[in-house]
């Protein structure tokens, strides 16, 4: 057969991560420290942005709620990394074995990605049974649920006041690699037939279940993957700041990210991760312009405030003339040789 | 040897009664129309049949088990597979992946969906479609693909909600010989709704007509074509006068 959709789909998450290992690489030779971070920060932005993809792009359900594993994620960190003498001083409420816990932040990602996908299943288990608006509105109570949880129970997590010592992480590389990861992550979730059965069923509902698709299973199963993805970036996002509070994974957050997947196009996995590599520069830029730069013997500056009010503009102006965001639904490929067929449906084809 | 069966079904929707007391059987290997005016009643019964809606009364039986309360996945799973009036393809997707969503919704792999999917294709007759995006397609070839996809998985019954529909003589006939070859070669049942009775006519081994949810008259072509009460319920509606002039060669 000529035909083998899957290897070459292949290319997709291979010209993604080359193109994330270029960020880094400019981040490495650029070697500042302002600059280093911000790189990080889209890493991280990155993870989001897949992790959202996988849930909402394939399932078509927007989620308002998926910053709540991040935040999951990021108590974990809290939690499972923090010297056990200052965990005693500001969550004193920690049962005694894991006050005594200490593991690397790798570590501290891989279980904050368990413990999210943990509760992506019990969340997930009521809320996939919701369609629509409906289930839209879940998530985002689920979001609102899990930040009133962190917020009150201050013997854990130290309510509202920030969580400190959190060993931080300034190598590019360590995120680098779990952007990579989440992007393998998100692709190997797409081609799966779990995957190709949730895109059936969001674009087509009835005909999905006449094929047998059990779509609330197939939605939970993208649940708990995107999930964990977002588990895992909530906990490096802890050891990128190394400082945590219920409000760093709240509405400032939630907006941002899925701002980024819906001008990249929330149709495909490129579109997110193009999304957050489009935006972030964008800000980064504006900023910039703000702090002000050297032309000749004066500085121009924007005005401040200018950065939101542009960042809001640009937005519009791309989904005014690309509603389906930057990347519609296609995927980066390589050119096809000798095909007549345009792809169009997720990263599969 | 399978049998599928409508039991006194009756279905009411917020007053205005679908179905009544319909009773209907399908076997293995047999073909059997279900005409009917507009508004009889007859994709209702496809929806009772296939888990997406619920009978107010009555049961649906598949070899003398009881149906009801499945879910659409679950009934399909279970070997009832439909199509749908106006094709419900998915769209954006290529003809081949269309037919792998029903074989990785049976539970395959997506090797073991498309390596099947593709020797559907061929067994349809379709199998140059194979990388059309499903949207693109001209009318007649979506109702081949919808048919297809259906078939994956080897369903014991399928069920066609009026799959001629628009279609030219010429295409109603090649259609009407994929129908046999469903029956005989895979010994499917097939329940097939249609306005085309002439090619109900020539296909059908029994007949079941409907009219305002009850059915009006049950038996074989000949007799059906006979029936006064049959003429009479399609008096009403201008558009299917026609009836058996239409003849399908079989
Ligand atoms: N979900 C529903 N809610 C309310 N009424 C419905 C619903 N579905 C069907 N009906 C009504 O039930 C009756 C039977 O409809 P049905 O679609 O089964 O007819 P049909 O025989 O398939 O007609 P057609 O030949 O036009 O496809 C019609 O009067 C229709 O308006
Ligand atoms: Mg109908």
């Amino acid at each position: 057969m000529s035909r083998s959709p899957l290897r070459r789909s292949l290319a997709t998450p291979v010209l993604l991560g080359l193109i994330l290992v270029a960020f880094a690489l400019v981040a490495w030779a650029v070697g500042s420290k302002p600059f280093n971070q911000t790189i990080i920060d889209i890493f991280l932005k990155v993870i989001f942005a897949v992790g959202l993809w996988v849930f909402i792009g394939n399932s078509g359900v927007i989620s308002f709620g998926h910053i709540a594993f991040a935040c999951l994620g990021g108590y974990v960190a809290a939690w499972t990394t923090i010297k056990p003498m200052m965990k005693g001083i500001s969550m004193p409420g920690l049962p005694d074995w894991l006050m005594q816990t200490e593991i690397p932040y790798w570590a501290a990602a891989a279980v904050g990605a368990g413990w999210a996908a943990v509760w992506a299943l019990i969340f997930g288990a009521v809320l996939m049974r919701l369609s629509g608006i409906a289930a839209s509105i879940a998530t985002f109570a689920m979001l609102a649920m899990v930040n009133s949880i962190y917020s009150n129970w201050d013997s854990v997590t130290a309510a509202t006041s920030s969580v400190v010592g959190i060993p931080i992480v300034r190598s590019v590389w360590p995120y680098l690699i779990a952007a990579i990861l989440a992007v393998v992550l998100g692709w190997a979730y797409g081609i799966s037939r779990h995957g190709l059965a949730l895109r059936a069923a969001r674009d087509e509902p009835t005909a999905a279940a006449a094929s047998g698709v059990n779509i609330p299973r197939m939605r939970l199963i993208a649940f708990v993957v995107s999930g964990a993805i977002m588990g895992m970036g909530g906990a490096l996002y802890a050891h990128s700041i190394g400082i945590v509070t219920p409000d760093t994974f709240y509405l400032g957050l939630t907006f941002i990210t899925l701002s980024m997947l819906v001008v990249g196009g929330m149709g495909s996995l490129s579109g997110a991760v193009l999304g957050v590599l489009f935006l972030s520069s964008l800000i980064q830029g504006l900023r910039w312009l703000e702090a002000g730069v050297q032309v000749g013997t004066s500085t121009f500056a924007l005005p401040g405030g200018v950065q939101e009010i542009a960042l809001g503009a640009v937005m519009i102006l791309i989904l005014m003339f690309r509603p389906a965001g930057i990347m519609g639904n296609r995927e980066l490929t390589l050119p096809r040789a000798g095909s007549d067929t345009p792809g169009r449906s997720g990263p599969t084809n | 040897m399978s049998e599928l069966s409508a039991d006194k079904v009756s279905v009411a929707f917020a007053g205005l009664k679908a179905l009544s007391g319909v009773d209907l059987t399908v076997a293995s290997g047999q073909i059997v129309g279900l005409i009917g005016p507009n508004g009889a009643g007859k994709t209702t019964l496809v929806n009772v049949l296939t888990g997406f809606q619920a009978a107010t009364e009555g049961s649906v039986r598949l070899d003398g088990q009881g149906l009801s309360g499945l879910r659409p996945h679950e009934v399909r799973r279970r070997g009832i597979a439909r199509t749908f009036q106006g094709g419900r393809l998915f769209r954006d997707l290529p003809v081949i992946d269309n037919l792998e969503v029903t074989g990785v919704g049976l539970g395959q792999s997506r090797k073991a969906a498309i390596a099947e999917a593709e020797a559907m294709l061929d067994w349809v007759g379709i199998a140059p479609l194979a990388n059309r995006i499903a949207g693109t397609l001209p009318y007649t070839d979506e109702r081949r693909v919808a048919i297809g996809r259906a078939l994956m998985g080897r369903p014991a019954f399928l069920l066609l909600d009026e799959p001629a529909a628009g279609m030219s003589a010429q295409e109603a006939a090649e259609l009407s010989a994929l129908i046999r070859r469903i029956a005989e070669e895979l010994g499917c049942g097939v329940l097939l709704i249609e306005h085309n009775v002439g090619l109900v006519l020539g296909l059908c081994d029994h007949i079941v007509v409907l009219d305002s949810g009850a059915v009006i008259e049950t038996g074989p072509p000949a007799a059906i074509r006979d029936s006064e009460r049959v003429r009479h319920a399609y008096m009403g509606t201008a558009a299917e006068t026609d009836l058996p002039v239409l003849e399908v060669e079989a």
